[in-house]
């Protein structure tokens, strides 16, 4: 069967015991030297701490040293002092590495890395929408997830949003129409 | 012929949660495509910040009324993970048992709605009554049909009795016949192979390179599914395969998905006929430690997650959730490119999207000379039009 001949090319069989072997600590480390402290929450989550300006090189050097192929996903959260982000990737050898930038408050941006990793375009997107925060060099940072008549500047998933009420936030305005 | 812009939704009536196209054809070959998934944010992050463990799973429940399980799961066994706890054994069957009810219901229903995008209402017909069968396993195990409400911190909220594993391991022979069937239909029906066959191809360095998840990346030889990468609930017990396939188009995707329902149905009868004994649930802490736990779950539609930050108290700090559905969006827009304007309708349900659609299509000229109108129903029936000419069918 040629998808036999797909997963071999990926080097790695689908349901046995002999697939890419998962990443230890020590190769992660050894491949982010120099970019901030590797950590090893748990069984095959591997997380690199690392700064905003070196973000870019870190997904550069997880996309080819460490063979990830995968963004599963962009977590981001507000701390109260600052944003969060971790971009979260995995590859055939199946371990989750984490990359987590912190966003200061002040000045919340990052630069995209749309380029690197496509999908992360809408990721990057929605992270925007919710919390605010820049991705410089973003072909077109335009809104996704927020109803098109949100007001502009307000970002609903800052812990210090409150909506105001002389807004109006999108929906049926009462009185009207 | 000039290029067009064509928006397509946000309002479909039939179908979940609405969304907007906008597609640039160039005649009948689509050059581009923008999407706007604006029209459904019901802000649930927002809202699941402010509730405990015990109320935010019914909230998390209703993010999604097809994968309703597959929501709660993978965030209660985030908290759990958080909280250090040992789920009884029983219980990890148990959800798995509804796990995969939920991803044969799910396949089903979308073998249906591919059917009926390409004109073949029989097919949808019966799927649609099988499917009716799951449901009907969905209600005697859980007590509902949709929202089942049998997960919460520390286990399951309802045991299954000698009599309800009976009678369920009583449907699933006739359910296995059935899946057996469309196996055989989907690798020779004409109708079907002529409409999936070379549509929407993805290759597999594409679905790598643009993040496909589940069953859309699979049928592009991408063998990524959390169940063997990142094992949960009871899945090491259970033998059962990953299905992949290497043609990459619609029909590749359908092929992947009968297989998971054969798969599915065996994991089912693995469950509950070696249904530990014990109990089904432990009593949790109120409050989860200050953590961080990326909790991930193969869905019916691909890899879900949610990150869930803790802090000391018995709300989530932040949940951050990222739908199989987003994750493929950007696939699609890639394997629309270079298509038929006729095939928008089976690429786009090909993802199973959780989310929907459309109704009303204006067909607009950039250079403002003409604009018509065209709703979802007309598109599909162009399409079935488009093929019959060109095909015959």
């Amino acid at each position: 069967m040629a998808a036999e001949g797909a997963r071999a090319a990926r080097g790695g069989e689908a349901c046995g015991g002999d697939r890419v072997k998962a990443l230890t600590k020590d190769e992660v480390a050894k491949a982010f030297e120099g970019l901030g402290a590797v950590d090893q929450p748990r069984g095959n989550r591997i997380r690199l701490v690392t700064t905003v300006d070196r973000a870019r090189e870190a997904i550069g050097r997880a996309t080819t040293a460490l063979r990830c192929d995968h963004l599963i996903q962009m977590s981001s959260a507000d701390t109260g002092k600052a944003f969060d982000l971790v971009y979260q990737l995995t590859g055939p050898h199946r371990t989750v590495v984490s990359i987590a930038v912190e966003i200061p408050r002040d000045r919340p941006e990052v630069p995209s890395v749309a380029d690197l990793l496509p999908p992360a375009g809408i990721y990057e997107r929605g992270i925007h929408d919710l919390l605010g925060i820049v991705f410089v060099g973003h072909p077109g940072l335009k809104r996704i997830i927020l109803n098109e008549d949100w007001p502009e500047g307000e970002y609903p998933l800052r812990k210090d949003w409150k909506p105001d009420p002389a807004k109006f936030y999108g929906g049926v305005r009462e009185g009207v129409g | 012929m000039p290029e067009v812009v064509i928006p397509i939704g946000p309002q479909h009536p039939a179908l979940k949660e609405p969304v907007n196209f906008k597609v640039v054809a160039d005649g009948e070959i689509i050059v581009r495509l923008e999407l706007d998934v604006s029209y459904n944010h019901r802000g649930i992050e927002k809202a699941a910040e402010q509730r405990d463990f015990v109320r935010v799973v019914p909230l998390l429940e209703r993010v999604c009324g097809i994968c309703s399980h597959s929501h709660t799961t993978v965030f209660v066994k985030g908290i759990e993970e958080a909280m250090k706890l040992e789920i009884p054994r029983r219980a990890q069957y148990i959800r798995t048992i509804v796990a995969e009810l939920e991803r044969m219901h799910s396949h089903l229903l979308w073998l249906g709605v591919a059917a009926h995008e390409i004109g073949f209402n029989t097919l949808f017909m019966w799927t649609w009554r099988d499917r009716e069968l799951v449901q009907d396993m969905l209600e005697e195990l859980t007590g509902n049909r949709v929202n089942y409400g049998i997960n919460e911190v520390g286990g399951v909220r309802r045991d299954l009795t000698p009599a309800l594993v009976k009678a369920s391991l009583d449907r699933l022979p006739y359910l296995a016949e059935r899946i057996a069937k469309y196996t055989a239909m989907a690798s020779k029906q004409r109708t079907m192979l002529l409409r999936f066959q070379g549509v929407g191809k993805l290759t597999e360095a594409e679905a790598l390179k643009y993040g496909a998840v589940g069953p859309t990346a699979r049928a592009s030889g991408v063998d990524y599914d959390v169940r063997k990468d990142d094992p949960y609930l009871s899945y090491p017990d259970v033998p059962w395969k990953v299905v992949t396939d290497d043609h990459g188009d619609v029909f590749g995707r359908t092929l992947v998905r009968v297989g998971e329902l054969v798969e599915s149905t065996n994991i089912v009868r693995h469950c509950l006929e070696n249904l530990p004994e014990g109990a089904i649930r432990i009593q949790p802490p109120r409050a989860a430690p200050k953590g961080e736990v990326l909790s991930r779950y193969e869905a019916p539609r691909g890899e879900l997650v949610h990150f869930i930050r803790t802090n000391n108290t018995d709300k989530a700090e932040r949940l951050d959730i990222r739908t199989p559905t987003l994750a493929n969006w950007t696939s699609v827009a890639v394997s629309l490119v270079g298509q038929n304007l006729a095939d928008i309708p089976v690429v786009v349900a090909a993802i199973d999207p959780c989310l929907s659609c459309t109704s009303r299509i204006t067909i607009v000229d950039p250079e403002g000379a003409e604009t018509g109108t065209m709703t979802w129903d007309e598109l599909r029936a162009h399409g079935i039009r488009f093929y019959r000419e060109r095909e015959g069918i």
